[in-house]
């Protein structure tokens, strides 16, 4: 954690297309369409519907996607061209976390996550369990991935991000695979984290709980501000 | 792996910085994208040893996947990662890995008179990558695509027949124990440009654009 | 996927890779540059070579079946080979052909049956290492290897389940519906893994100035 509570995201005109599916055609697919937002709120839901646009909105604030018009910066930091400084201090966490995991145990994962910083093998498993154990996940560390529990997959897939201290966390509907008591369990892991929060989720109930929501439609925003009116302008939008 | 924008280049050529439309393997560094996809499709070649062959019938034998696997590691990864993720399969093999077809592995393959193909897979790979880059810019594509493909297989069953050779068979022998997976073979460079061409549609993204 | 590791005790199983990788590279050398010297020489030294590999492979306990299998995996071309050798070059070069084929291929069953897969990829990054300064990435390198291991599983897993899809449809000696659907869940899980390596900053190059 280096700069809690004073994150500053900034999307200028920032827009998102792709070529068409027939090379042959010049035309350009819209997948999201300018948008100018400064984001600085504790936490932030991001709610639509399926292929609205959502997961391209948050993989443009790490880079993951690079805006095909206008700018994204972090805390400064453009993605363009300085997408290795943004990734540090942005996290990532996907739907899935076995796309997340890349090394067969919890433990192994964790060391791959701080190979970023400079530490030597024993000083890296050394860290890795006491992460581990941080997190309520010791008794996990030598367990196959692909053992767990979709949870506690979650909960190490989170792990592995916040091994490395980002300043703010992006997370693509990290619930959508996850069963009410696991997902209760990821939201309290989430409530106690000093990090600034970006989400999208399909969990209404969650959304409510954010600072600011913002509503995506056919990839365009359509909605930005107090959740309840998000939440309602939302459903007006599913009929 | 830094953009989403679509450049052309091969198949699944996807997210390179745009600064480096060109793609020259020994300067432009591989990103996570291109590693993982490196490291995926060595999987497919190690995992298609250990499936099941397709019985299909006409052959009489079932037909396994393994050069299937090679032809479009060239095909879709293009030259240098697709002569990367061969190697890199066959360099995990050489090491110990029971990921030869027959579940062999280490170095006894490289003694074993079968040892032409496994060498030629790194080179038949490369020729159809190389060749891949020429063809997805003419205008007929799946004909040019397999005529690649086609060039990579003849590669392959040269350096297999050498490999006989070398180990001390009579040259209409090894021809004659080479010549009955050439059928199959064939086969199995159509289903890879049909694979190939599909590819374009389930991920538009990886698409494609013609030189301008 | 079949483990090549056969666990035990014995003084091979004991034995440092390093030295195991060397005492290999001998019976290479022997069995295949001893022609060079003199037909008779090779013959006797290929011939003591297979001995003792044979011996090695006896006393790491990996048992007469596991040596039988080795050999008939290649019994045909075997058989061409020594047939064509024998017709021009007699008995004798034959039986040396044959025997310094097997000696070497036994040999590195031996090794790979003897060592754990753990310690033969740190083996391969210690190999790897010195390379560095040719601008090899050894750290890329062993997580590109990672990431194979870890996919085999999934990519086997794929070629299950679409051969239960297309058996459901009816569709199993159907090649396209056999193997189009792997390679395309295939692709797209290498594209989420690229993605999610990317997103925790790992495997792309590291700038010059960062090192």
């Amino acid at each position: 954690m280096r700069n809690a509570g004073n994150n500053c995201i900034v999307l200028d005109r920032a827009a998102v297309t792709v070529e068409a599916a027939d090379p042959r055609s010049q035309e350009t697919k819209t997948i999201l369409a300018p948008v100018s937002l400064t984001l600085t709120e504790q936490r932030i839901a991001i709610i639509g519907a399926n292929g609205s646009g959502k997961s391209t909105l948050l993989r443009l604030l790490n880079g993951l996607v690079l805006p095909s018009s206008g700018t994204v910066q972090v805390n400064g930091n453009s993605t363009q061209r300085d997408v290795s400084a943004v990734r540090r201090s942005v996290g990532f966490v996907f739907t899935d976390p076995l796309s997340q995991l890349v090394m067969p145990t919890p433990q192994e994962d964790i060391e791959l996550s701080l190979r970023r910083q400079k530490l030597s093998k024993a000083e890296r498993r050394h860290k890795a369990t006491a992460i581990l154990a941080d997190y309520g996940l010791a008794h996990l560390a030598e367990s196959s991935i692909y053992e767990l529990s979709g949870g506690e997959r979650q909960l190490t897939a989170l792990a592995t991000v916040l091994a490395v201290a980002p300043d703010i966390l992006v997370l693509d509907e990290p619930s959508t695979l996850l069963d009410l008591r696991n997902t209760r369990l990821l939201m309290e892991r989430l409530d106690a984290l000093p990090q600034q929060i970006i989400m999208s989720t399909h969990n209404l109930d969650l959304a409510a709980r954010f600072d600011r929501i913002l509503v995506i439609d056919c990839g365009q925003l359509v909605f930005d501000g107090e959740p309840d009116r998000g939440i309602a302008r939302y459903r007006e939008l599913a009929g | 792996m830094t953009s989403s924008r679509p450049t052309n280049e091969t198949l699944a050529t996807t997210k390179k910085p745009s600064d480096s439309v060109d793609f020259t393997p020994a300067r432009r560094r591989w990103g996570a994208m291109d590693l993982s996809l490196i490291a995926v499709f060595a999987a497919l070649m190690a995992a298609s040893i250990a499936v099941p062959g397709i019985n299909v019938g006409v052959l009489g034998v079932p037909i396994t996947l393994q050069t299937l696997v090679v032809a479009l590691c060239g095909l879709v990864l293009g030259f240098g990662r697709g002569t990367a993720a061969v190697s890199l399969y066959i360099l995990l093999g050489l090491i110990g890995l029971p990921i030869f077809s027959g579940f062999r592995a280490g170095p006894a393959v490289l003694a074993s008179p079968s040892a032409g193909y496994i060498v030629g897979f790194i080179f038949g790979a490369a020729v159809i990558g190389l060749l891949a880059r020429f063809a997805l810019r003419s205008r007929w594509r799946a004909g040019a695509l397999f005529g690649a493909a086609m060039v990579g297989t003849i590669v392959v069953h040269s350096f297999g027949i050498v490999g006989f050779l070398i180990k001390g068979m009579a040259l209409p022998a090894a021809i004659a124990a080479d010549v009955i997976y050439l059928p199959g073979d064939v086969i199995k460079n159509v289903l890879a440009v049909v694979i190939a061409l599909s590819l374009h549609r389930a991920f538009p993204d990886l698409l494609v654009r013609r030189r301008k | 996927m079949v483990a090549g590791y056969v666990p035990g005790e014995s003084i091979v199983h004991r034995t440092r890779l390093g030295l195991k990788a060397l005492l290999l590279l001998l019976v290479a050398v022997l069995c295949l540059a001893s022609p060079a010297l003199s037909p008779e020489f090779s013959v006797g030294i290929t011939t003591a070579t297979l001995i003792l590999v044979v011996i090695g492979h006896v006393v790491a306990g990996l048992g007469w079946q596991r040596l039988w299998r080795a050999v008939r995996l290649m019994l045909i071309f075997l058989i061409l080979i020594a047939a064509y050798q024998w017709w021009q070059f007699g008995p004798l070069i034959a039986w040396q052909v044959i025997a310094a084929i097997v000696a070497t291929v036994l040999a590195s069953n031996v090794l790979t049956s003897t060592t754990p897969v753990d310690t033969l990829l740190d083996g391969l990054a210690a190999l790897v290492r010195p390379l560095r300064r040719f601008g090899a990435d050894p750290e890329r390198f062993s997580l590109t290897v990672a990431l194979m291991l870890r996919s085999i599983p999934y990519v086997i897993g794929a070629f299950a389940d679409v051969r239960d899809a297309a058996r459901a449809r009816g569709l199993e000696r159907n090649l396209v519906a056999r193997s189009l659907p792997v390679v395309i869940s295939t692709v797209a899980y290498a594209r989420a893994t690229g993605d999610a390596l990317a997103a925790r900053g790992l495997g792309d190059p590291e700038p010059p100035e960062a090192r």
